[in-house]
């Protein structure tokens, strides 16, 4: 099934490699070309059967997934915003703003079959420090699905401190956007792989809701949250994100410090700048968009004047602000561009900044589209 | 004559006693004392035509100077209400002389007193007992028995002190609501017939202190009587035939004729997956209650068990059992509670009293529980005790697991929901409260069994209507019309 114009082994050695230097070395990345990654896309009309073979030709367009997972800890960041009960009129949030739980089921067991020794399902459900697997139930998700979908399956809400005996912390090469680094729970560390799960969507904060933005949900609100102590971590996570939105206060002071001293209280120019730094700190291995269905016009229904829609569309990346690209463009925006222009209207596009720090181009004449062509399954959501 | 646990009580405040005590306090404007007077006339009574509403309680008595006068004020409207069929009950403050008072009382053509003490002389009148709602005497409680310092339902709008949130830290809104109340009282008091005593708010510290429908439906959905009470205002816009006035009158009435015409609801049971057992008493009360009203406000089913008579009866659907008393159980009951807990069953206690030489494990690290594997259930116990309600009812919620739900609501905003079950006639009947001032749209009631409809009751349709049932994995949703205040849905189509 591969498609690819170069050899599957010279693709994900190349990934690998730039993922490692960005790390080991960040001073050297601000002087490289931003990397670009093969981006699969995918028509998939509906949930069902045809997901799982959808993303495993998906996967195998883009090199395999054996080569990248076999053997190893993988580490999933899912896309569970807002509250268990919330939905968008009468619809489960699988069918809105939530990933759906059947790709999640098929990432699983598609990683799986690829040989992942083991894999984690990561979320910051919000205000609580409940397991994950009570949070999905509360969805009337089947946490068990997953744990049947492949060896080794595990969940951790990594809204706090979890199971770690300590956060992590993940420095931002270069010193940072908004802040020098950020403090996480261990799982975001203790993996070989990172994959980000998203749903395709808009968001009113950061224009869109993508692989990248999905990332700005692996902070921590027992530090980073609107009720988190001042100087240490809490212990359970209290209210939302306001440090990162509106800089109503800082983090607490065990996290490494606030870089940008603009002292802008803008959402839409924080947010985008802490989601650069966060998938600069921490890269993704893999983005996955679910858009088969989903919504317009923001991320949740907590926002007056969504609805649902069905692009029918999955998206799959090695780089997360390619993948990301390729997602602005199918949705029928131009991935370009920044801000005053459709989605940025009043904020600063996440793309743009994540692609100065070094972490991928979003420019489409240096992105390998593979599956189906952009043109063919473009979905304006401004016009649906 | 007999208390009749048919009465449909209101408050009738009128007359020179209510004159006095009011002035007492903060004095009584004109428009005030003349509502208080036509209230005492027998055309006040036509407010009540064609309402379900057929006992009115009165002031009369509460040893002062007034006392007289008040009983002579009501004996029009006392006459013209039995031509009615209208019961009275006069309240009486506790004092010497009550002997006497009762008497006059009887004189009058009172159907029932009610007391403030609880234990006194018999009388040859029926007594009602009326207590603080911490210090109910539940065995000597009256068969029909009042509580006062009850909750004005609904919404609760100031959940900031200063700097300190008072309301739950997941954003849910601050309910208040007495259904953990009524839940207690209807173990601890069992057969007996409760009156809630509260009024509306003086000041509002609630999203909509005119919700009177709702003060109806939160104390009927969960067994208990609202004694109707009305606030001054209000009472004067109707004597006036103010239209809005008479709206919320009628809706208010529109609310108990709604329960009235359901009065076998009443015998259903509660459904619980989580048992809480406690004596209830003293500091045990204290937590107990507490405890209930959290775990209602999170939407957890629960049961009540008075801790003597806990387990005396197989419990089917039951998945947890909170043990709140810091004594450990009884021999007999520690029997069965270990029974319950090798059959698959989890205990949650403050401190261990299960067999020996168990290991204990903790695993979920959000939870200060050490979890002792006995058989093929649990007994979780808190490291620390149970110290803070809060705490306690939000753990409990978590090791019962969401898995085990019967029901959910999806955008529930300030909506609640009970469960009971019709053991007779196989019916689960689930009944769904909104706390706000605002109509409840897009909630869809999760049931978690597979259902192919449901008859949906609501005050404002005489009859019900089937909604369809559409499949969940698991489960049933069924998505419910908008709800004003409260609605029911009687869940069709079992395999219970």
């Amino acid at each position: 099934m591969m498609t690819s114009l170069c050899s599957r082994r010279k693709f994900l050695g190349a990934m690998g490699a730039t993922a490692g230097v960005w790390l080991a070395r960040p001073s050297m990345f601000l002087a490289r070309p931003a990397p670009a990654g093969r981006v699969a896309v995918a028509m998939c009309p509906d949930y069902g059967p045809q997901v799982v073979t959808t993303m495993a030709a998906m996967f195998d367009q883009l090199g395999g997934l054996e080569g990248l997972v076999r053997g190893k800890t993988v580490a999933i960041k899912l896309n569970l915003t807002g509250g268990p009960f919330d939905r968008l009129g009468y619809i489960p949030a699988g069918m809105t703003h939530w990933v759906h739980p059947e790709v999640v089921g098929a990432t699983v067991h598609l990683l799986g079959q690829a040989g992942a020794h083991r894999i984690r399902l990561l979320e910051s459900p919000w205000s609580t420090a409940e397991p994950l697997e009570e949070f999905m139930l509360k969805a009337n998700w089947e946490p068990r699905d997953f744990l049947s979908a492949a060896p080794r399956v595990e969940f951790e809400n990594t809204n706090y401190l979890g199971s770690g005996k300590k956060y992590s912390r993940f420095m931002v090469p270069g010193g940072g956007l908004m802040f020098k680094g950020y403090d996480l729970n261990h799982s975001y560390e203790d993996c070989d792989v990172f994959v980000s799960l998203a749903k395709l969507k808009e968001h009113v904060t950061a224009g869109v809701t993508l692989t990248m933005k999905n990332c700005f949900g692996m902070t921590p609100c027992t530090i980073y949250g609107d009720g988190s102590p001042e100087d240490e971590p809490g212990r359970v996570p209290m209210g939302g994100r306001g440090p990162f939105h509106t800089g109503n206060r800082l983090p607490s002071k065990s996290a490494p410090p606030l870089v940008d001293r603009s002292g802008s209280k803008e959402e839409g120019y924080r947010v985008p700048r802490v989601v650069a730094d966060l998938v600069a700190a921490r890269p993704v291995h893999l983005g996955i968009i679910d858009g088969i269905h989903t919504m317009t016009k923001c991320e949740g229904p907590w926002v007056p004047g969504c609805h649902h829609v069905n692009p029918g569309l999955l998206i799959a990346g090695r780089n997360c602000v390619s993948t990301d690209a390729v997602g602005m463009a199918l949705m029928g925006f131009d991935p370009m561009a920044d801000r005053g222009t459709p989605p940025f209207e009043t904020r600063d596009s996440t793309l743009r900044l994540a692609e100065q720090l070094g972490v991928g181009t979003r420019d489409l004449r240096q992105i390998e589209v593979v599956g189906t062509p952009i043109s063919k399954g473009r979905f304006d959501f401004r016009r649906a | 004559m007999n208390l009749d646990p048919k009465w449909v009580p209101m408050k009738w405040p009128c007359g020179p006693l209510e004159w006095a005590r009011r002035n007492k306090t903060k004095g009584v404007g004109a428009e005030l004392k003349e509502t208080l007077e036509a209230w005492a006339q027998p055309a006040a009574l036509d407010l009540l035509k064609g309402t379900p509403v057929n006992c009115l309680v009165v002031e009369w008595a509460e040893g002062a100077p007034e006392d007289s006068a008040q009983q002579q004020a009501l004996k029009p409207l006392l006459e013209a209400g039995r031509r009615l069929g209208i019961s009275f009950v006069g309240k009486v403050a506790a004092g010497e002389g009550v002997a006497t008072v009762v008497a006059s009382a009887r004189a009058a053509g009172l159907a029932a007193v009610m007391l403030a003490e609880p234990s006194g002389p018999s009388f040859d009148l029926p007594v009602i007992s009326q207590f603080p709602r911490d210090k109910v005497a539940w065995k000597s409680a009256t068969q029909i028995f009042s509580s006062m310092d009850n909750e004005w339902p609904g919404v609760k709008l100031d959940t900031m002190q200063g700097d300190t949130a008072i309301a739950g830290p997941t954003g849910v809104p601050w309910v208040n609501s007495n259904a953990w109340f009524s839940l207690l009282s209807d173990e601890l008091a069992r057969g007996k017939t409760r009156w809630l005593d509260f009024d509306p708010p003086g000041e509002s510290s609630v999203a909509h202190p005119a919700n009177y429908a709702l003060a109806v439906a939160d104390s009927q959905a969960y067994g208990s009587r609202w004694i109707i009470s009305l606030d001054d205002h209000l009472r004067t816009a109707l004597l006036k035939a103010n239209p809005q006035a008479t709206a919320v009158w009628s809706k208010t009435c529109e609310t108990v004729a709604f329960f009235e015409s359901h009065r076998e609801w009443e015998q259903f049971q509660s459904q619980g997956i989580l048992a809480v057992i406690s004596d209830f008493l003293g500091d045990n009360g204290s937590l107990g209650g507490e405890v209930l009203n959290l775990l209602n406000r999170r939407q957890v089913q629960f049961r009540v068990m008075e801790r003597s008579k806990a387990l005396a009866t197989p419990t089917p659907g039951l998945k947890a059992i909170l043990w709140l008393d810091k004594d450990a159980p009884a021999a007999d009951q520690l029997g069965k509670l270990l029974a319950f807990v090798r059959q698959g069953g989890l205990v949650i206690a403050a401190a261990y009293w299960g067999p020996s030489g168990v290991t204990p494990t903790n695993k979920d690290p959000s939870l200060d529980y050490k979890i002792y594997n006995i058989g093929q259930g649990q007994i979780a116990v808190s490291e620390e005790g149970f110290q803070d309600p809060y705490q306690v009812a939000m753990d409990a919620h978590l090791l019962v697991s969401s898995r085990n739900d019967f029901v959910r609501l999806y955008n529930p905003e300030a909506t609640n929901c009970h469960c009971s079950f019709d053991p007779v006639h196989k019916r689960r009947l689930v009944q769904i409260l909104n706390y706000s001032s605002s109509a409840a749209s897009f909630v869809t009631l999760w049931v978690n069994i597979r259902a192919r409809s449901a008859r949906l009751w609501s005050p404002r349709a005489r009859d019900s209507h089937s909604i369809p049932g559409l499949p969940a994995a698991p489960g049933t949703d069924f998505n419910l019309p908008t709800i004003p205040v409260n609605c029911a849905l009687e869940v069709e189509g079992l395999n219970l």
